[in-house]
């Protein structure tokens, strides 16, 4: 259970799954939401469009999100590609407090249940989860576009 | 989050729905604030101290006096008390009467009905945690407690589960690496540069005049005249019924510190530039400002204004008064850029650069004018190589009060409902349950 005592909606864990075990081939990401009651998190949307900037698209401008984006990145060293799992805590400045303090505090419901994530990026601007920022912090500097 | 213990988790019907009407304590060394969860800033904000008449030789029994407008009071033989010290309480009396002046009945006619949420610094020892517990059960009998970081409550207020909250509080400036909502002890460093620190050294500067500035405080004052810039003035001073019993030298330099608040809230100014830079030569430069003191005396502060808040980041620049001196060495003491450094030190290497890039100042301290510049120019010529970001709200109250808003929010969640310690948990464990359930 996290801080908040907010839980995890049942829908949660297998959307993940089927991400990350490529069951579901047309799932590039998938966006977290805060059920209505705030009482658990649920599923908001799975993404299909393949490019980066649908999915910064898809976080709303002055509320928070969680999300899971498959990120594909060729390596400098010509080496092939690699997929990495990304999770998103968006958190925006305009966001309501409130709204961002029960994000802040039930990320732990959902962040524990999802095994074989790469990397954490916790973003406030769309500046903190553009595709130079994330790629930097996912390939560790060995990835290019 | 283990529930419960052995006990199991608590009952969810005792606090089901989330009108739960919960009142939120968040005690400092200077203000305790108190208020209801759900709204954005507390109710009450009352002085931490209190004043002490001590019984006198016929017998009789000790007067206390709480609440800043009592305090002002001038009453003759009254002391005052501040009953904590660097955020942790030393005097549990003292700290129960404040505590419960915050409380009731402005705010419930009894503690017994609404569960108690009260924040406490990353520092507190487990002594004074169950102690604390012990309190709120056994004397304000209150139905349910819980007790939260305020370095927590602070992070989740600004959206952050992972950050570096960086706390310039009165007794002292605090930096609590915060990752995943848990606090990481080893990397919680504090360094006594805080509130009270500018005041001695607003106070260093005034004695260095030449004569000296006269603080005395409005409530002393009857009458003043307008007097020319520098030139000495001569307020009539207001006669007391009870003048022959003279006031205390703790009341005063009390009623002086609101008085010092004020002129570092309007004067002090932070320097901009990285510590190394800072040249009094070239501040010299800079247009002065002046100020009026309650006596009617006015004088203009040039580079001083901008001395006094670069101790903060360079203590060795401390002013020193020979008759009032530093409770700490200047010479060893950690500035506020060197406690950032040792907090890092601390904690895990792949840990710091997402804590850099997160970093949460709150605290009433941190209104200084251009602070949060200064830090960020600060740290980031410690680290050039990593991102250092600054997250500072724009709202004054929400420094100010951030561990407040934290604890409000927090507890009129529909859902925290199941973390409260209940009285029955309380009597079936006891306070060690404190240890367990508020991590």
């Amino acid at each position: 259970m996290s801080r908040s005592g907010v839980g995890l909606d049942k829908e949660c864990v297998p959307a993940f799954e089927d991400l990350k075990l490529g069951r579901d081939k047309s799932t590039k990401f998938i966006i977290f939401k805060l059920s209505d009651d705030k009482k658990s998190i649920i599923v908001e949307k799975k993404g299909t469009e393949p490019d980066y900037d649908s999915f910064t698209a898809a976080l709303p401008e002055n509320d928070c999100r969680y999300a899971v984006y498959d990120f594909e990145y060729d390596l400098v060293s010509g080496e092939g590609k690699r997929q990495k799992l990304c999770f998103f805590t968006w958190s925006p400045d305009d966001a309501p407090v409130r709204s961002k303090m029960v994000y802040a505090s039930s990320k732990d419901a959902l962040r524990r249940a999802l095994n074989g994530i790469h990397a954490d990026v916790q973003g406030s601007d769309f500046s903190e989860v553009a595709y130079e920022t994330v790629l930097e912090k996912v390939s560790k500097g060995q990835g290019s576009k | 989050m283990a529930s419960a213990g052995q006990g199991g988790p608590p009952p969810t019907m005792e606090y089901g729905g989330d009108e739960v009407g919960a009142l939120v304590l968040d005690p400092g060394t200077e203000t305790t604030r108190a208020g209801f969860a759900g709204e954005d800033l507390p109710k009450r904000v009352i002085a931490s101290q209190y004043g002490y008449i001590p019984p006198t030789e016929e017998g009789g029994e000790g007067q206390y006096f709480l609440d800043d407008i009592n305090i002002l009071r001038r009453r003759g033989g009254m002391e005052v008390k501040w009953p904590m010290q660097d955020g942790i309480v030393e005097d549990w009396d003292g700290a129960a009467r404040v505590w419960k002046e915050a409380l009731v009945p402005q705010l419930c006619e009894s503690l017994a009905e609404n569960p108690l949420i009260v924040t406490e610094p990353a520092w507190n020892p487990v002594k004074n945690r169950e102690k604390t517990t012990e309190l709120m059960f056994e004397q304000f009998d209150v139905p349910a407690f819980y007790l939260a970081r305020s370095a927590v409550c602070a992070a989740f207020a600004n959206g952050k589960s992972t950050c570096l909250v960086v706390d310039v509080g009165h007794s002292n400036v605090s930096v609590t690496p915060v990752y995943d909502g848990l606090i990481l002890k080893k990397g919680t460093q504090k360094t006594p540069l805080g509130g009270a620190f500018i005041n001695q050294q607003c106070r260093a500067i005034f004695a260095q005049r030449n004569p000296p500035i006269d603080l005395t405080p409005y409530n002393l004052i009857d009458k003043r005249a307008r007097v020319d810039i520098d030139e000495p003035a001569h307020p009539e001073m207001r006669k007391f019924p009870d003048q022959d019993i003279p006031h205390t030298a703790s009341w005063l330099k009390w009623c002086q510190d609101r008085l010092v608040h004020d002129f570092k809230e309007t004067i002090v100014q932070t320097y901009q530039q990285p510590s190394g830079s800072f040249s009094e030569q070239h501040l010299a430069t800079q247009p002065p400002r002046l100020y009026e003191f309650p006596t009617g005396f006015n004088t203009n502060f040039g580079s001083e204004r901008y001395k006094i808040a670069e101790t903060m980041f360079q203590p060795t620049l401390a002013t020193i008064n020979p008759d009032d001196p530093l409770p700490f060495d200047p010479a060893t003491v950690h500035s506020i850029g060197q406690i950032v450094k040792d907090s890092l030190q601390g904690i895990d290497v792949d840990v710091r650069q997402a804590v850099l890039a997160n970093i949460v100042v709150v605290g009433g301290g941190s209104l200084l004018f251009g602070f949060t510049d200064r830090l960020q120019n600060e740290l980031q010529s410690l680290y050039p190589t990593v991102r250092v970001k600054i997250y500072a709200s724009m709202h004054a109250a929400e420094r100010k009060y951030a561990g407040f808003l934290g604890g409000s929010i927090l507890a009129s969640l529909g859902t925290f409902h199941q973390l409260w310690i209940s009285r029955r948990e309380y009597d079936e464990h006891g306070a060690g349950i404190v240890e367990k359930r508020c991590k």
